[in-house]
């Protein structure tokens, strides 16, 4: 499966790479991380459920993103994944 | 009627969660030209999330989605926003054609019927009233560099190439009582032109402008706003008319009749509005 990588560096903003692992796995790199880190996690771990992703791994770049930007980062990102997963399968398929 | 309309571009959180503080009396969130291709999703998942958890205040907010005739982005964008809290859409490449099947699909969507129709090929101007006619069209708004470039000809400061399209739609807009929007000033440092352009699209009639840039947004309301002059005749008009009982006599060795009593009236109805905002 290929890594995906979505969003920007850029103030209010975040980058999120998903690529493949054996259980989930979040790391996050924040500018606010000691007053926000915790509720960053939140955030990712609410998309992730709702989306049943657990063999994942997921960067965090955050540059002051709020929760509604985190959240929909990670779902454009979740979208690109599975579509990448589906485009793989196909070719295992077809090939 | 709203003075301006300020696109954002759908897929810039900084631009999007700001969208209250930049005083427009609308905002565009832009899915269309203003989104690379590889970036659609992105500004669709990212104005849903913003608008889910994030109430505008004293703003009217738009999308302008993807053109009808771009079908899996029209639709994606539609699905996508299905029953967000917007005020309406802005419809690229409008055509008359394309109308019930747009009503169709955002009623599908749980959307508002608010459309501002924007009319940005030659040959939709002549279309502009069946535009205008239509329920669920709000407004009709001028897309001017779309229609320059399919005229060949270049966007000049005095805009004698679009003033054909610019009459057309006023005439359209004013003749079912709709928003006429005029296009964008799209040099972002040129404040003598931004004001000159704005002041010319007061004069022509519309009832408001879009813009490319925050800092636009004060200067269009300056033009849209009628002058204190304006303002001190207008007045005159009406104390007179009242005092003589009649909407017919001379002010200033000038005749004054009905329309014009009436336009002094909605002129100064209009400046009550603008300082209330």
């Amino acid at each position: 499966m290929k890594k995906v990588t979505v969003g920007t560096l850029e103030s209010s903003d975040c980058q999120i790479t998903l690529s493949p692992a054996t259980h989930r796995h979040v790391v996050i790199d924040s500018v606010v991380q000691a007053v926000f880190g915790e509720a960053i996690e939140a955030v990712i771990h609410r998309v992730l459920d709702q989306a049943g992703l657990d063999s994942v791994r997921v960067d965090v770049i955050d540059k002051g993103a709020l929760d509604y930007a985190i959240e929909a980062r990670l779902k454009t990102a979740i979208k690109y994944y599975e579509e990448a997963a589906d485009e793989k399968e196909l070719s295992i398929h077809t090939g | 009627m709203r003075r301006s309309y300020l696109f954002i571009p759908g897929d810039v959180p900084r631009m999007l969660q700001n969208l209250d503080v930049f005083d427009a009396d609308a905002v565009i969130i832009d899915f269309e030209d203003g989104v690379h291709p590889d970036q659609k999703e992105a500004a669709r998942q990212l104005t849903r999330a913003f608008l889910k958890h994030h109430a505008t205040r004293d703003v009217a907010v738009f999308v302008r989605v993807n053109a009808w005739e771009e079908a899996a982005w029209f639709q994606e964008d539609l699905a996508c926003l299905s029953g967000s809290p917007l005020s309406g859409i802005v419809l690229p490449k409008a055509h008359p054609k394309h109308l019930t099947d747009v009503v169709f699909a955002l009623e599908e969507a749980g959307l508002p019927m608010q459309i501002v129709a924007l009319l940005e090929t030659p040959e939709v101007f002549f279309h502009a009233l069946e535009l205008a006619k239509h329920p669920a069209v709000s407004g009709l708004l001028l897309g001017g560099e779309d229609l320059t470039q399919a005229l060949g000809v270049p966007r000049t400061s005095a805009g004698d190439e679009i003033l054909f399209a610019r009459s057309t739609l006023v005439y359209a807009a004013k003749a079912f009582n709709k928003e006429a929007i005029d296009t964008p000033f799209t040099t972002v440092d040129d404040r003598d032109g931004l004001l000159a352009d704005a002041h010319k699209a007061n004069a022509l009639g519309f009832t408001g402008k879009a813009a490319i840039h925050p800092n636009h947004i004060h200067d269009i309301h300056v033009a849209f706003a009628p002058s204190v002059e304006a303002i001190e005749t207008a007045e005159r008009i009406l104390r007179r008319s009242e005092t003589l009982k009649s909407m017919r006599f001379s002010l200033d060795g000038k005749m004054v009749d009905k329309p014009v009593v009436e336009r002094a009236r909605a002129l100064l109805l209009r400046a009550a509005a603008s300082r209330r905002r």
